[in-house]
């Protein structure tokens, strides 16, 4: 997942990929014949162009062939896509009125803390959004566009065979001695709470609302063991292959091409959080019907299952997997056993709790 | 001293009589530097007021933002370990670049060569030069394969994502802030003053201590106004190569920014600037440091 924020560490997780992992990062597509979309509502037609804010790196090469070319072509709009989405660049866009996307890749998370500070987006026109599309990604502001997991990885030459399963073991350093990595608050990170919390024991449907004091003393029991808060999706992926930690958590699609390469680590889906990726409308795009148009033709069964085929993260049109392979499908976190491995990400309780849980964590992490 | 005039300025006072035509050639320098002056103002000097504004205004006058400073024990954490990183580093790149400077004065033909070695850094990027500390500190990195294979060490050691690794990075990627200036300096020293030192029975140790050492103070001081300032600033490189709680003023901002909390982020940067500023007034006041400008752009 190239999931980012600020631009300094896009173009240096960038870089990142670009200089740590370009040797092994190679999209899978052309491996399986790709299904086509043939036809769009009449509705979803138009002219002009629309300007789209993307992660960048593989996740744009994806987007890419999987839906901005075929749109170009079904519907007869331009795509102009701009790696470095990013939330506070909306922001300096809307309030300045010069506002560059007329469309941004960014989360519900900071789409709706965004939101709550002011009018920054445009509500989401559902009348022309595909009905596959499940409820559980719909909300006012904004449609999410793909599904992704926050995980466990783990090197599986370093503990004699033993699996890692779960937070408990990841705690558990002496059964699986080595240094750690957690995912940090630098980059407008939203800390591991929930994998602190189920360490501590606490069930998966127990989570939220996530008792802060119990999470922070939960991470002093790892806190000397994690060597690196990673802020951007390159690092975790660089520290296992260079040996640096034992074990990480990382955006799963991240893992596959450090599998491809031949690095020996592994996922443990067991107790991973099941975030998802959202189109978010800037105010005052100026190109906010296409924008529309676009946020419909991405989600609809076919190009949410190309990029699935390109990238393993899931789709959020249930109609897609009619036009994913079986093979395929069982890699995906929207996969039906991987899923109910996966704990749902709360967005709304971050919504509401993350300006009180950053400067905590801070605090912690600094005493 | 007010009753004693200046010749200069008392003649200058006599031959331009109130009425005289505005001599247009003392405002030549002002001309040429205008086009520059006016992009600083309108590229740099308004948008950082802007962005300052911020702290004070947003979303209406007030001071809070400030007050919150003197509660916020991250912010005072983060604040001296940014001083405390930079006076390392300035330390650091003064022991090693005091020496240097001295051999690229004292080197003849080669003096072009060393120059370049020192400005090579100089012309990569921070990023790829982070990367590449990496790869050498990493635990099966190159210094510890090093030790290891000299049997120095049995197992690798953690060097990488630590402070000494923030510390390693950044004296390297400013040792030429250092070095320049007090080459500068050195170069001004009459050799003649040497060739006197060791006329009247100074050892070597005594002409340095003595005469080379205070003759370029300047030098020194210019040096490590530049490097203290400039790293207080450090981003990239402590995120990159830095331990877990290697957080430095410049990344708790880039978090408040990235939080939306962009009036607390303005205060931040305030304190920051200002912090650079303090340092470049109370160096002025010290003897001897005042021309270290100067000095180096001689």
């Amino acid at each position: 997942m190239s999931k980012k924020t600020i631009g300094r560490r896009t173009t240096l997780g960038l870089l990142g990929a670009g200089l740590v992992a370009a040797p092994f990062i190679r999209p899978s597509y052309g491996q399986a014949a790709w299904p086509e979309q043939t036809s769009v509502p009449e509705i979803l037609k138009g002219s002009g162009e629309v300007r789209i804010a993307t992660f960048g790196g593989l996740m744009q090469e994806v987007q890419q062939k999987a839906y901005f070319e075929p749109f170009e072509k079904i519907t007869g709009i331009k795509v102009r896509a701009f790696p470095g989405s990013d939330a506070t660049k909306v922001k300096a866009m809307v309030e300045t009125g010069n506002v560059e996307w007329d469309m941004a890749q960014l989360s519900r998370g900071s789409i709706m803390n965004l939101q709550k500070r002011g009018d920054y987006f445009e509500k989401i026109d559902y009348d022309i959004v595909d009905p596959g599309v499940e409820a559980q990604y719909r909300f006012e502001y904004g449609l999410e566009m793909l599904v992704w997991a926050q995980v466990l990885a783990y090197r599986t030459d370093a503990f004699k065979g033993a699996v890692p399963s779960g937070w408990a073991d990841f705690w558990d350093t002496r059964k699986f001695p080595g240094d750690r990595a957690m995912f940090g608050t630098n980059s407008g990170g939203w800390p591991e709470m929930e994998f602190a919390l189920m360490a501590a024991g606490v069930p998966a449907d127990k989570l939220y609302p996530i008792d802060i004091d119990k999470a922070l003393a939960s991470y002093s029991k790892i806190k000397k063991d994690v060597f690196k808060w990673w802020d951007t999706g390159a690092v975790p992926i660089q520290l296992l292959t260079d040996r640096e930690v034992t074990m990480t958590t990382v955006w799963n699609g991240r893992m596959a091409a450090l599998q491809a390469a031949g690095v020996p680590a592994a996922v443990s889906w067991n107790q991973g959080l099941l975030k998802r990726d959202a189109w978010g409308i800037p105010k005052g795009a100026k190109n906010k019907v296409n924008a529309m148009k676009f946020v419909a033709y991405s989600t609809m069964a076919i190009p949410q299952a190309r990029v699935c085929l390109g990238i393993p993260y899931g789709s959020v049109n249930a109609k897609s997997n009619e036009y994913i392979p079986t093979e395929r499908l069982a890699v995906l976190p929207s996969a039906p056993g991987i899923k109910k491995q996966l704990v749902n990400y709360n967005y709304d309780w971050w919504i509401d709790n993350r300006e009180a849980v950053i400067p905590k964590f801070n605090k912690w992490l600094l005493s | 001293m007010s009753e004693v005039v200046q010749p200069a300025s008392l003649a200058l006072a006599v031959s331009r009589p109130k009425t005289a035509p505005f001599d247009w050639r003392r405002a030549v320098p002002l001309l040429l530097a205008a086009p520059l002056l006016v992009y600083m103002l309108v590229f740099y000097a308004l948008p950082v007021a802007a962005m300052l504004l911020r702290s004070v205004n947003d979303p209406s006058w007030t001071l809070a933002n400030y007050a919150i400073l003197f509660e916020d024990v991250v912010f005072q954490k983060t604040f001296w370990i940014t001083i405390n990183t930079s006076v390392t580093v300035t330390l650091g790149c003064l022991i090693l670049g005091y020496p240097v400077a001295m051999g690229l004065v004292r080197a003849k033909s080669m003096a072009p060569f060393i120059l370049v070695i020192i400005l090579l850094p100089f012309w990569t990027s921070v990023l790829v030069r982070s990367y590449a500390w990496m790869v050498l500190l990493g635990r099966h990195g190159l210094v510890n394969e090093a030790l290891i294979a000299l049997g120095m060490i049995e197992r690798p050691i953690r060097i990488l994502n630590t402070p000494l690794a923030t510390q390693i990075a950044m004296i390297h990627i400013l040792l030429p802030y250092m070095i320049l200036p007090i080459a500068n300096a050195l170069r001004q020293i009459d050799p003649s003053l040497i060739r006197a030192a060791s006329g009247l029975g100074a050892t070597p140790f005594m002409t340095f201590r003595q005469v080379i050492l205070p003759l370029s103070m300047s030098g020194m001081a210019a040096g490590t106004l530049l490097t203290f300032v400039l790293a207080l600033g450090f981003y990239i490189t402590p995120a990159m190569v830095g331990g877990p709680r290697d957080i430095t003023l410049s990344m708790l901002i880039a978090q408040q920014v990235d939080q939306l909390n962009w009036a607390y982020a303005a205060t931040l940067s305030a304190v920051l600037l200002a912090t650079a500023l303090a340092i470049l007034a109370m160096a002025r006041k010290l003897p001897g440091v005042g021309n270290a400008f100067k000095t180096s752009m001689r």
